[in-house]
């Protein structure tokens, strides 16, 4: 079985627009009307399909220190600095990029493209010419993209010759913008509809391409130069549909048929707060340059971090395999970390089991406490500080900690805090429930197979900071000196997942 | 007899290299290290691969010059070369006769075990996963993650912010603006040696 690695992910606050919830088919009826009722008490399912796309983990996360609010990925609205080759790693200005396309132009990545494609198919057949410029073989100047040229041209020269008066230009714009139209569409809705009709009937019958320079071609319906091909190259010799797909218009069939494609451009880009518009995350536009003017990650502005481990207490408790054991009670270790040089209370909250078909029980023996502020990031000041820390920890009376007691912290240290958490895993084991305890009108068990990572213990947890931090000083008014020590309180209040293992299927 | 010290799983040096014992460097004297750096049991450092002094420039003098001055493998500060790993300086052809070219590790790299690097250039602030082969003049950015089992192929550029994963690899994602401080290395410098410290929490 795959190694599991612990994890968190925390939910963006933009999936408030939905109603969250267990979605029909999984939680009885009147339990998910009770929960649109009261929208203050239910519980965050993190199995719920649609939590998928507001789960994230913390690296991925901004924060708003305006609005003091977690953004997402999803819901940032994101501009672009700077536009680059990400193979030469030259800048390309927004105006060649109308004219060229989001494609590099520079030869020198093309010329890289073309070695990667020999490096990846040995038996190309392609020459690279002396100038590095692509050109192409005579064998196929007929792309769809010209053909279809010829075709738009052809007929619209066909619409014109047979209704002048129509004026129907091109097909492009489906002849709504000329004069003619206007005429055409003010017969139609005058009422004389049957004037209009007589005037279509008498158009001449107009012809279909029926040459190569009209855009016509014949389908080429004989395959066996390509089964041929097929038997001498085998398997190799094709190209893989993902390069078919990424190739000119044709298509690509065979390895040999393959032509270096330009470099997808890559762009640097600066991240808004859809709410306030506020820039929550800028890069420096230069390419070479990989600071950041504006970078408000959660995980080094608001939101502790916290890391799982199991607390191996009791010998046995966890079994070799790495798995959770079933009905068996097993402790772990949450260390909440915490970013801001202000000291945090945190308050936690989880449901008493874990949402889903296979309800695990869940108790946070210290579902409250408060971390010490994030002290400036000096390795020196930490060693020496590590003495004055111990004082502080006699003086605060939690010394001699490290017993799983309720109300109590695990451990602490500078900036963090250890909790204990203890689940009671449930029983993987599908079985209808016994026939004495099932009552009248009882919901239908589900008795479905294991689903994907239905054996994963994930807890959905509800995670509230307060803390006291420096008035933000926004509006430049007089009061900005007088109020220098004015302190701000500060709320921040998220859900979690926390995927703790899986539980073993015995 | 029992006085003598206890010998270390680790030579440290003056500018805090950790070097191990069980290490296998060929060719010290084109080998530098920017200090602070960590080399694991069996990992490999190619410095024999160095430039063959060009028949051009004064042929004699270019082994004895002063040292450093045809370095195969440059490293800075902050490295992490785990066990089994291997830097190689790439070759190629140049002006007719073959030649190895310098490799260049910037700081704060991560080289993961079992891993081959031929790369002409890796920035600094790159983490290359396990089993992981950089082709030849492959040229690695800043802040690069590589993740496990990737093979990156000769030439390949890799922009910074990118995360750099399959066979050959490709660009699959871009480092999230939280993820800048995951590339520092200087924790995981203090848990190896010979009196190593646990990782903080």
């Amino acid at each position: 079985m795959a190694s599991f690695t612990p994890y968190t992910y925390i939910q963006c606050p933009c999936h408030d627009s939905a109603v969250q919830g267990r979605t029909a088919d999984d939680a009885s009826p009147t339990v998910s009307h009770e929960l649109d009722e009261d929208d203050d008490d239910h519980a965050f399912d993190p199995r719920a399909h649609r939590s998928t796309f507001s789960l994230y983990p913390l690296e991925y996360l901004l924060y708003c220190d305006v609005c003091h609010q977690i953004r997402c990925p999803r819901c940032v609205s994101e501009e672009l600095v700077t536009i680059y080759c990400p193979n030469c790693l030259f800048e390309v200005g927004s105006s060649s990029l109308k004219t060229e396309g989001n494609r590099s132009t520079n030869p020198r990545a093309f010329f890289a493209q073309l070695q990667k494609l020999r490096y990846g198919e040995d038996q190309s057949k392609h020459v690279v010419s002396g100038d590095t410029s692509p050109t192409k073989p005579d064998s196929i100047p007929d792309t769809n993209k010209a053909r279809f040229a010829a075709l738009k041209s052809f007929y619209g020269s066909q619409t014109i010759n047979a209704n002048p008066s129509a004026g129907l230009s091109g097909l492009g714009d489906y002849g709504l913008s000329s004069p003619g139209a206007l005429t055409r569409i003010m017969s139609i809705y005058s009422g004389n509809n049957m004037n209009g009709l007589k005037q279509k009937n008498k158009h001449a019958i107009m012809r279909e391409a029926d040459s190569t320079n009209e855009g016509f071609r014949l389908v080429d319906l004989d395959e066996s130069s390509a089964i041929s091909q097929l038997r001498r190259d085998g398997w190799d010799g094709t190209a893989t549909s993902a390069q078919g797909k990424t190739q000119v218009e044709e298509g690509a069939q065979f390895a040999d048929q393959l032509w270096p494609i330009p470099y997808l451009l890559r762009t640097k880009r600066s991240k808004r707060c859809p709410v306030c518009r506020h820039i929550i995350s800028k890069p420096e536009p230069k390419v070479s340059n990989t600071r950041w003017r504006i970078r408000l990650a959660a995980n080094n502005n608001a939101i502790p971090t916290i890391s799982i481990k199991p607390l191996n207490l009791l010998p046995g408790s966890g079994s070799g395999s790495g798995l959770l054991n079933p009905l068996r009670p097993a402790q772990f270790l949450l260390t909440f970390k915490n970013p801001l040089f202000d000291d945090v209370k945190v308050t936690l909250a989880t449901p008493a089991t874990t949402p889903g078909r296979f309800a695990s029980r869940v108790t946070v023996l210290c579902p409250e406490f408060s971390i010490d502020a994030n002290p400036d990031n000096d390795m020196y000041l930490d060693d020496v500080l590590k003495d004055g820390e111990k004082e502080r920890q006699r003086q605060r009376g939690d010394e001699g900690i490290h017993q799983a007691e309720a109300g109590k912290i695990w451990d602490r240290g500078r900036n963090w805090v250890s909790i204990v958490v203890e689940v009671v895993p449930a029983s993987l084991r599908i079985e209808p429930p016994p026939a004495l305890l099932r009552k009248e009108g009882d919901p239908e068990q589900d008795l479905s197979p294991l689903r994907e990572d239905e054996d994963v213990l994930e807890i959905p947890m509800f995670v509230r900071l307060e803390w006291e931090s420096e008035a933000s000083h926004d509006q430049v008014g007089a009061a900005t000196t007088r109020d220098k020590d004015a302190k701000e309180k500060r709320e921040l209040a998220y859900w979690c997942a926390i995927g703790i293992g899986r539980i073993s299927q015995e | 007899m029992s006085r003598k010290p206890v010998k270390g799983e680790y030579i440290e040096t003056d500018t805090g290299n950790k070097v191990a014992r069980k290490a296998v460097l060929v060719g010290t004297q084109h080998i530098m290290l920017g200090g602070k750096t960590v080399i694991q049991a069996d990992a490999m450092i190619r410095g024999d691969l160095a430039r063959t002094s060009q028949p051009s420039s004064t042929s004699g003098a270019a082994p004895g010059a002063a040292p450093g001055s045809n370095t195969a493998v440059a490293i800075g500060r902050y490295c992490f070369l785990s066990k089994g790993c291997c830097l190689r300086p790439p070759g190629r052809i140049y002006k007719g006769s073959f030649t190895y070219l310098p490799l260049r590790l910037g700081d704060h790299v991560f080289v993961g075990e079992g891993t081959v690097v031929q790369a002409a250039t890796v920035g600094s602030h790159v983490h290359i996963g396990q089993n992981v082969v950089i082709g030849e003049f492959a040229i690695i950015k800043d802040y690069v993650r590589v993740l496990d089992g990737a093979v990156v192929p000769p030439n390949m550029v890799i922009p910074s912010f990118s995360i750099v994963a399959g066979q050959p690899a490709r660009v699959v994602g871009e480092v999230p603006e939280g993820g800048h401080e995951a590339f520092e290395l200087r924790e995981l410098y203090k848990t190896v040696g010979n009196n190593p410290q646990p990782l903080p929490v």
